[in-house]
C-alpha cells in the first residue's frame, strides 16, 4: 500500500528536481548572459521572403518568375528619432513624409519584426540610404524577391498580380501560417493557384548590436520555392494578339476549339503588375479582364443561335426567302435593318453574311422567344464557362417576358454575354457541337520537375445539332468573311469563318459609339483556332480587321515581318 | 514552532492549495494584461471564468462522486461526439481545437482528459485488468479520444492520454508483463505510424521534436522563453516589472508560456515556491488516494493526480527546453476557461472523495 502511494510522488520529486536544477542553471549560473540579452532586446527575426513558382507558357517559356530585389524595411523598436528619419527617407525614396511617419508610429503587435516601407529600391536609392545609414538607426535595406512578368502589361489580367495580404485575407488564412506583410496572389492565375505557387518562407534569427546590425546568427530556415505552373497559353500568340489589339479598349481571347485550351487572352486597358498603386484610380477599369468579366449584348453574333433555332425547329428551310426593304413594321413599332435601302429578297445563305436584321427578325418572330432562349442556354450562354480564372461573370439570359423576339433574334436588349462565352459558342460551332470547358493551366510541376497535377480537356456537354444545320451555318460563316460584313478578316491561303456583332449601347443617344464583336475560327474546314475580338466604341468590321491580321500572323508565320526563328517556335504550338 | 507550521501545512486540503495556485494565476494574468499584446479584457474574462467554474464546482460538490460512476458512459459519448465535431468544424481552412459558444470558445480536448479518466476508472472499478478482454476494452476507451485528439493535431494532449492510461492500469493492478508488453507495442508501432503519415505530418512531428527546425515559429518562442526565464535571476525583476513578456517577445505569455512570465518576475526563489505549492497540492491528492477504500475513487483520483503532474512537468519543462513545445497549459495559472473549468472540477471531485471517505 505504501509503495503505491509513493510512486507518483517520488516521480514528481525527480521531475521537479530536474526543473529546479535547470532553473538554477538558467537563472543563476547563466543569469548575466540572459539578463544582457533581455536588457538589450537584441534578438531579431528577418524574413527572407516566400519564393513563388515559375509560370510557364505551353512551350516552357517563362511568363512570370521571381527576381532578387532590395527592399526598404524598419524595425519599430530600433527607431531612435522617427520624425527625423522619416524626413531623410522621404527625400531619398520620394515618398510622403506623413505616410512614412504613419508607418513608423503605428503600434505593432511585435515591435521587433521588420516592416516594409518600400519594395524594390533602385540602385541610387540603395546607395543614398547606405550613405545615410548612421542617421537612420532601425532602418535597413533587405534582400528579398520581386515578381517579374516577362510580357508585362500583355499578361496582366491573365496572370494577375501579387500583393500584400489584406486584413480580411489574413483573417481567413492565418491558420495556414500566413503573416502580415506576406505577398499572395491577388488576381488571375496567381490568385487561383496561389496554394501551389507559394513556397515555404525562409528566415533567419539573429542577435543584433545596439544599432540593430546583425552580429550572430542564432537560427536559420531555408526557404523553398513553390510549384511551377505550365499554362495552355502560347507566348507567341499572346504577343501577337496584344500587338494587334494595340492600345484600343477591348479584349481578344484565343482558344483551341478541339479541346478548350486557352491560347491567349488579353484585355485593355491593362496595368503594371509591379506597380499596382498607380493604376488603382485610373479611369477605364484597368483591372477588369473584359474577356471574362465584361458583359455585353452579343449583337448580331446571336444570329448564330437564331439561325440554329430556326433550322433545327424546322421554322424555315434553307431557301425560304424574306424581302428586306430596310424596315419592317410590327404592331406600332418600326424595326430597321442596318442597311437603310434594304437587302432585297434574301435567304439564309445571304442573310447571315449580310447580317440582315429584317430576315432574322422575321424568323425570330416565327420561332418565338422561348425556343431561342432554350438554344442559347443549351450553347452555354447565361452560365459561366467554368474557366480556371477568378471572378468569371455568367452573363444574363432574360426571362421570356422581358424581351421581344425581334430584339432577341439580333442579340439586342437585356441579354448579356461575356466575350469568353461567345468564344465558347463559336468553338462549339467549329467543332460540330462539343462544348469544352475553357482552361488555362495545363500542368503543375514541383520544383524538382515532378508532375503534381495534370489538367486534361473536359467536355462539358455535346449539343446535338443536325449535320445539315451545321453545314448551312458553317457555309454562312465562311461567306461572312468571304464577301459579307466580316470581309476585313479575309486572309490569303487560309479560309476563315466568322461572324460580326455590332452592339448598340443604351446610351447611344449620348453620343457613345457602338461596341464591335468579331468571333471566328480557322481554317474554316478543319478548325484549329477560334478567336473572339471585342472592341469598346468601335465597329465590328474593325474587330474583323484585327482578327484577320492576328490570324494571318499566327497561322502563316512565314508572312511575318520577323525572321525564321518564330516559324520554328510556332511549330510547337500544335496548330497544324 | 517550525513543526507546528509544518503540521498546519500538511493538514491543508486539496482545495486550499488549488486556491493558492488560482490566486497566483490571477496575479500573473493581471501582470500580463499590462503588456502590449494582452488586453485587460483577458484578465477580466479569466476572473469571470473563475466565478463560473466556482459555481459549477459548488454544484458538483453536492453530487456524490459515486454517481459519476453511473453517468460515465453518457458523458463519454458526449465528449467523443464533441471531439468529432471539432474535427469537422473547419474554421477558415484549418482544423481547430475549439467549439465556439458565443463569446467563449470551448475546448473539448480539455474536458476529454477528465471524462476519459472517469470512464476508465468506472470501468476498471468492477473489472479485473489482468484479464485480456478487460485490457482490450480499456485500450479502446482511451484509444478513441486519443486518436481524435491526435488528429486535431494536439500532440501534447494525446501524450497525456498515454501517460494517464499507464498510471491508471498500474493503479488498477495490471501485471508487469502487461505494462511492459504495452510499452513495447507502443514503441514498435510508432515507426509504422511514421510510414503511413503524409510528408507535411512528418514535418510537423519533426518540428515538434526539434523546434529549431522552425526558428521563426516555435523555435523563436523557445529562444525567447529561455532568455525570459534566465533574465529573471535569483530574486526576479519584481511583480509587474517583467520586460521580456511585456514587450511581446513571447506571443503566448498569458497561456502556455505563462510560467516564463512568472519566472521572470519572481526569479529562482519564486519558481521554487511555486513548485513547492504544486508539490503540496499533489501530495494532498496522493493522501486521498491512499486513504480511500473504494476502488473507483482510488482510480479516479490517480487519473486526476497524474493529469495534473503531467501538465505541470510538461508545461514548465517545455518553457525551458527540456520538452518539445506543445500546447499544454499550466493548471490554474494559464489563461483559458476550459482548462480552468476542468481543473476546478477535478479538485472538487478529489475533495468529494475525501469527504466521503471514512478516515481512520
Amino acid at each position: 500500500m505504501e509503495g503505491e502511494k509513493r510512486l507518483f510522488i517520488n516521480l514528481t520529486k525527480v521531475f521537479f528536481a530536474v526543473i529546479i536544477l535547470r532553473c538554477f542553471y538558467l537563472q543563476i549560473i547563466r543569469y548575466p548572459y540572459y539578463r544582457n540579452l533581455s536588457y538589450r532586446n537584441c534578438i531579431r527575426t528577418i524574413d527572407t521572403g516566400i519564393p513563388r513558382g515559375i509560370i510557364y507558357d505551353r512551350n516552357m517559356r517563362p511568363l512570370a518568375q521571381d527576381a532578387p530585389a532590395l527592399h526598404l524595411v524598419f524595425v519599430p523598436y530600433d527607431l531612435e528619432n522617427p520624425d527625423k528619419e522619416a524626413e531623410i527617407l522621404s527625400e531619398i525614396i520620394s515618398m510622403d513624409r506623413q505616410e512614412i511617419l504613419r508607418k513608423f508610429k503605428k503600434r505593432y503587435a511585435n515591435p521587433f519584426d521588420r516592416v516594409y516601407i518600400k519594395r524594390q529600391l533602385t540602385k541610387e536609392e540603395v546607395s543614398l540610404i547606405e550613405e545615410n545609414m548612421p542617421s537612420l538607426p532601425g532602418v535597413f535595406v533587405q534582400e528579398g524577391l520581386i515578381r517579374n512578368y516577362i510580357l508585362g502589361r500583355d499578361t496582366c489580367h491573365l496572370l494577375g498580380y501579387t500583393g500584400e495580404i489584406s486584413e480580411e485575407q489574413l483573417k481567413l488564412l492565418k491558420e495556414k501560417g500566413y503573416k502580415p506583410g506576406d505577398f499572395i496572389g491577388q488576381d488571375g492565375v496567381e490568385k487561383i493557384y496561389d496554394d501551389y505557387l507559394r513556397g515555404i518562407p525562409g528566415g533567419i534569427q539573429v542577435e543584433v548590436d545596439a544599432l540593430g546590425h546583425q552580429r550572430k546568427v542564432m537560427g536559420k530556415k531555408d526557404s523553398s520555392p513553390g510549384n511551377n505552373i505550365v499554362l495552355t497559353v502560347d507566348q507567341t500568340i499572346q504577343e501577337i494578339v496584344s500587338e494587334e489589339l494595340g492600345d484600343r479598349r477591348g479584349c481578344i481571347a484565343v482558344m483551341d476549339p478541339r479541346n478548350g485550351q486557352i491560347l491567349a487572352m488579353v484585355s485593355r486597358p491593362g496595368f503594371d503588375a509591379n506597380n499596382i498603386k498607380e493604376y488603382l484610380d485610373r479611369e477605364g477599369h484597368p483591372f477588369l479582364n473584359r474577356a471574362i468579366k465584361g458583359m455585353y449584348s452579343p449583337g448580331s453574333v446571336f444570329k448564330i443561335i437564331t439561325e440554329i433555332t430556326a433550322l433545327e425547329t424546322g421554322a424555315i428551310e434553307e431557301y425560304d426567302r424574306v424581302e428586306c426593304t430596310g424596315e419592317i413594321q410590327v404592331a406600332d413599332r418600326v424595326f430597321h435593318c442596318w442597311k437603310e435601302e434594304g437587302h432585297g429578297w434574301v435567304d439564309i445563305n445571304l442573310a447571315l453574311p449580310y447580317s440582315c436584321n429584317i430576315f432574322f427578325g422575321t424568323i425570330g418572330m416565327k420561332v418565338g422567344v422561348s425556343k431561342m432562349l432554350e438554344f442559347a442556354s443549351m450553347f452555354g450562354l447565361g452560365s459561366p464557362t467554368g474557366i480556371d480564372l477568378p471572378g468569371e461573370k455568367q452573363g444574363y439570359l432574360p426571362d421570356k417576358r422581358e424581351i421581344d423576339p425581334l430584339n432577341l433574334s439580333i442579340g439586342q436588349g437585356p441579354i448579356l454575354t461575356t466575350p469568353l462565352q461567345l468564344l465558347s459558342l463559336i468553338s462549339t460551332v467549329a467543332n460540330g457541337g462539343n462544348i469544352w470547358k475553357p482552361y488555362i493551366v495545363k500542368e503543375i510541376i514541383s520544383p524538382d520537375g515532378q508532375k503534381i497535377k495534370e489538367f486534361s480537356p473536359e467536355l462539358k456537354k455535346f449539343v446535338y445539332v443536325s449535320e445539315e444545320t451545321i453545314d448551312i451555318l458553317k457555309r454562312g460563316l465562311k461567306n461572312v468573311v468571304m464577301f459579307g460584313t466580316g470581309s476585313r478578316a479575309r486572309i490569303d491561303k487560309i479560309e476563315v469563318a466568322g461572324k460580326t456583332g455590332t452592339v448598340q449601347r443604351a446610351a447611344e443617344e449620348l453620343g457613345l459609339g457602338t461596341h464591335g464583336f468579331f468571333v471566328c475560327y480557322a481554317p474554316a474546314d478543319s478548325p484549329k483556332i477560334a478567336m473572339v475580338v471585342f472592341l469598346d466604341s468601335a465597329s465590328s468590321s474593325e474587330a474583323a480587321g484585327i482578327a484577320g491580321k492576328a490570324l494571318k500572323r499566327i497561322l502563316i508565320p512565314e508572312l511575318n515581318d520577323s525572321t525564321g526563328t518564330e516559324t520554328e517556335e510556332l511549330e510547337n504550338v500544335e496548330i497544324f | 514552532m517550525l513543526r507546528y507550521f509544518k503540521r498546519q501545512m500538511m493538514e491543508k486540503g486539496v482545495i486550499f492549495w488549488a486556491s493558492l495556485l488560482l490566486i497566483i494565476g490571477v496575479l500573473m494574468l493581471f501582470s500580463a494584461s499590462k503588456g502590449v499584446l494582452v488586453k485587460e479584457s483577458i484578465f477580466l474574462k479569466q476572473c469571470l471564468w473563475i466565478i463560473i467554474a466556482t459555481i459549477a464546482g459548488a454544484f458538483i460538490k453536492k453530487i456524490d462522486y459515486r454517481d459519476f460512476q453511473r453517468i460515465a458512459p453518457p458523458l463519454y459519448f458526449i465528449i467523443i461526439f464533441l471531439l468529432v465535431a471539432v474535427l469537422f468544424s473547419w474554421s477558415s481552412g484549418g482544423a481547430s481545437r475549439w467549439i465556439r459558444l458565443g463569446v467563449f470558445n470551448l475546448q473539448p480536448s480539455e474536458f476529454a482528459k477528465l471524462i476519459t479518466v472517469i470512464t476508465l476508472a468506472a470501468y476498471l472499478a468492477e473489472k479485473d485488468i489482468r484479464r485480456f478482454p478487460v485490457l482490450l476494452v480499456s485500450l479502446i476507451i482511451i484509444g478513441i479520444p486519443f486518436l481524435l485528439v491526435l488528429k486535431q493535431p494536439n500532440l501534447g494532449t494525446a501524450f497525456i492520454f498515454i501517460v494517464v492510461f499507464f498510471a491508471i492500469i498500474y493503479q488498477a493492478g495490471a501485471t508487469k508483463g502487461q505494462m511492459i508488453s504495452l510499452f513495447l507495442i507502443g514503441i514498435f508501432s510508432s515507426p509504422f505510424m511514421w510510414f503511413i503519415m503524409k510528408p507535411y505530418q512528418r514535418e510537423r512531428i519533426l518540428t515538434f521534436i526539434n523546434p529549431m527546425r522552425d526558428p521563426l515559429g516555435k523555435g523563436y518562442n523557445l529562444i525567447q522563453s529561455i532568455i525570459t526565464i534566465g533574465s529573471g535571476g535569483f530574486f526576479g525583476k519584481g511583480f509587474l516589472r517583467g520586460t521580456q513578456t511585456k514587450l511581446a517577445f513571447l506571443p503566448e505569455y498569458h497561456t502556455d508560456f505563462i510560467f516564463c512570465a512568472f519566472a521572470e518576475e519572481f526569479g529562482f526563489i519564486g519558481v521554487v515556491v511555486l513548485l513547492g505549492i504544486y508539490f503540496m497540492f499533489f501530495k494532498s491528492i496522493a493522501e486521498v488516494i491512499y486513504y480511500t477504500r473504494e476502488r473507483f475513487a482510488k482510480l479516479l483520483a490517480t487519473g486526476i493526480l497524474v493529469i495534473f503532474i503531467a501538465h505541470v512537468v510538461i508545461n514548465t519543462g517545455m518553457t525551458m527546453g527540456l520538452f518539445p513545445v506543445v500546447g499544454i497549459p499550466l493548471p490554474f495559472i494559464s489563461y483559458g476557461g476550459s482548462s480552468l473549468m476542468v481543473s476546478l472540477i477535478s479538485v472538487v471531485l478529489v475533495a468529494n472523495i475525501k469527504e466521503n471517505t471514512i478516515m481512520f
